[in-house]
């Protein structure tokens, strides 16, 4: 029995550690990059597609005037934009301001969806809009979200390459000085984009799609049949869908876009959760497909699968640590002791959004960050946090799969305009230059 | 430059630890060893001056023993007051947090000393 739990407490330690290496590959490839995989944006004005954004609200009043008023003011030529609003059946003054802007400029216009159809969710709301769709290239922001002027440009180049299916490009948090939860959650994105999804490009590997500050192709997105309103994770399941097509996903990180993050525990919780149950639904989807499938390189399938699996990490940590206690608490091998003392650093390699802190710091630095640095050690509240969202995921989608019970209900994050104060200072300079100030003078 | 300069700071400090086998745990040991391995590999490539790199790593060595010491003693009292068995549950389960805050605290503060040590330089270029 004991040689068994062992082995068990070995196979975890090892499951750990694999996540550890590749973030420590992550963190020193975002410090050295290749240099025969170029990544900044290329600079090709003379290709530039014809674009669709969809732009999904419900119940958005507080946010959705300033990423209209944004839309306006894109450097994109407008004969090839088109901005549609869905409308997704909101009971507050989201219609309204959107058909203010649709009467003024004719490229923006709005989907209203009916409160019989409406409210099921972001992946049905964006099926909907793709229905008025009649560009080639087709991208999405959410309502609180704020891009660069010319973010459709730099996404959009990547596109040349006939093999490249979908684009992402960078998100960083706006209302960042508000709370301690939107200052984790500002350290949780650099370590997310500026390390992990930049490393992933740059290496070949698969940059995950993100849901928002990103595009497909039109063609790509109809074939695979849409948003699937089902997944809680729809922006991953899509990212594996287009590698399993056999096309790819390219990151974009100059192409910078702010977003509202969330503001309390409660809030986190409600998110956390939603992606979490997404993401191990797409395990349970995609990791057999993944590990037969042809069009992969072996480096993507290794990728993909520590990529699919990786909200199940804070349990396996937890397993860990319960089952490392128990072992060393009765006369262990001395070896297991050695093992046990590995488990601290994998435990902060699940703090935020899955980045080790070395992670998160050095993309910190990469930004040209100066104070942050102070807050990295308190990433273990949200690593605490995750491993409760996760149990407690893994537990509710259990449940659903022996009841029977679909686990397709929508958390809608609630957004209330707050970083809206931020704004002037954010909209003549990168969100690096941006940060860099908010690290002066707080807030 | 840095790098061997950092190397050799490193395996001079272990070399003196592992003679010292009899006061420090195993568990102390390899956490100094992964700050070590951090600092070498991702912060002493950064900007800098390298005598403000060893430097830092010479205090983080110096904040982990002194913290190894500062956990024994209270682990000698615990064991006093809450008897052998009591402390030994809560060094195991709640050790291996109790073993990184140290290196996560130092590592951050270090980078964040070379970050504004760059910004300082950058703003100096500028200014020139």
């Amino acid at each position: 029995m004991i040689l068994v739990l062992n082995m068990i407490f070995v196979f975890l330690v090892m499951f750990m550690s694999a996540y550890l290496a590749r973030h420590y590959i992550f963190t020193l490839t975002a410090l050295y990059p290749q240099k025969g995989h170029p990544h900044h944006t290329p600079n090709d004005t003379a290709y530039q597609p014809t674009v669709s954004v969809l732009i999904p609200a419900r119940n958005e009043e507080k946010v959705i005037r300033r990423i209209l008023q944004r839309m306006t003011e894109l450097t994109y030529p407008k004969e090839k934009l088109e901005v549609i609003v869905i409308d997704d059946a909101s009971t507050d003054q989201t219609s309204e301001i959107a058909e203010e802007f649709a009467k003024e400029h004719e490229y923006i216009k709005v989907a209203h969806r009916s409160p019989e159809d409406g409210g099921k969710g972001k992946p049905a709301a964006l099926n909907h809009g793709l229905k008025y769709v009649t560009r080639e290239i087709v991208c999405c922001f959410d309502a609180d979200y704020y891009p660069q002027r010319d973010i459709l440009e730099k996404l959009t180049v990547c596109f040349k390459d006939p093999k490249v299916g979908a684009v992402q490009g960078r998100v960083t948090v706006l209302n960042e000085p508000n709370t301690l939860v939107t200052r984790l959650v500002a350290l949780e994105r650099t370590g997310g984009y500026r390390v992990d999804q930049f490393a992933r490009d740059n290496l070949g590997l698969i940059p995950q799609f993100g849901g928002t500050v990103g595009g497909f192709r039109r063609s790509l997105i109809e074939s695979l049949g849409g948003w699937d309103a089902d997944m809680l994770a729809e922006d991953t399941d899509l990212t594996f869908k287009v590698y399993l097509a056999g096309y790819k996903v390219r990151y974009v990180n100059d192409a910078e876009c702010y977003e509202e993050a969330v503001e309390n525990w409660r809030s986190y919780w409600r998110q956390r959760s939603r992606w979490a149950k997404g993401h191990m639904q797409c395990a349970f989807r995609h990791l057999w497909p993944l590990v037969k499938s042809k069009n992969l390189r072996l480096r993507e399938k290794v990728d993909g699968f520590l990529l699919l699996n990786v909200y199940f990490v804070p349990i396996v940590v937890g397993l860990a640590w319960i089952l490392g206690a128990t072992l060393v608490l009765i006369h262990p091998p001395s070896w297991i002791k050695i093992l046990w003392a590995t488990i601290p650093i994998s435990v902060y390699s699940s703090v935020g959004n899955f980045a080790p802190f070395f992670e998160v710091g050095i993309g910190a630095y990469l930004d040209g960050r100066k104070r942050i640095y102070w807050l990295i050690p308190l990433l273990l509240l949200t690593f605490m946090f995750n491993m409760l969202i996760c149990t407690k995921a893994l537990i509710d989608l259990c449940v659903s799969k022996i009841t029977g019970r679909r686990q397709h209900a929508w958390a809608k994050t609630l957004h209330n305009g707050r970083g809206n104060c931020y704004l002037d200072d954010a909209k003549e300079m990168s969100p690096a230059i941006f940060h860099f100030f908010l690290d002066l003078f707080g807030s | 430059m840095h790098m061997s300069v950092g190397i050799g700071t490193t395996a001079i400090m272990l070399l003196i630890y592992f003679s010292l086998h009899h006061i420090l745990n195993e568990t102390a040991l390899i956490s100094i060893t992964i700050f070590n391995f951090l600092f070498i590999f991702l912060l002493l490539p950064l900007e800098g001056p390298l005598f403000q790199k060893v430097y830092l790593l010479v205090a983080g060595n110096i904040v982990g023993l002194v913290w190894h010491f500062i956990k024994s003693s209270f682990g000698a009292a615990s064991v006093f007051y809450l008897g052998a068995d009591t402390f030994k549950i809560i060094t195991v389960v709640i050790g291996p947090i109790i073993d990184l805050v140290w290196i996560v605290s130092v590592w951050s503060l270090s980078l964040s000393v070379l970050a504004s040590a760059k910004r300082r330089n950058e703003g100096d270029g500028e200014n020139n």
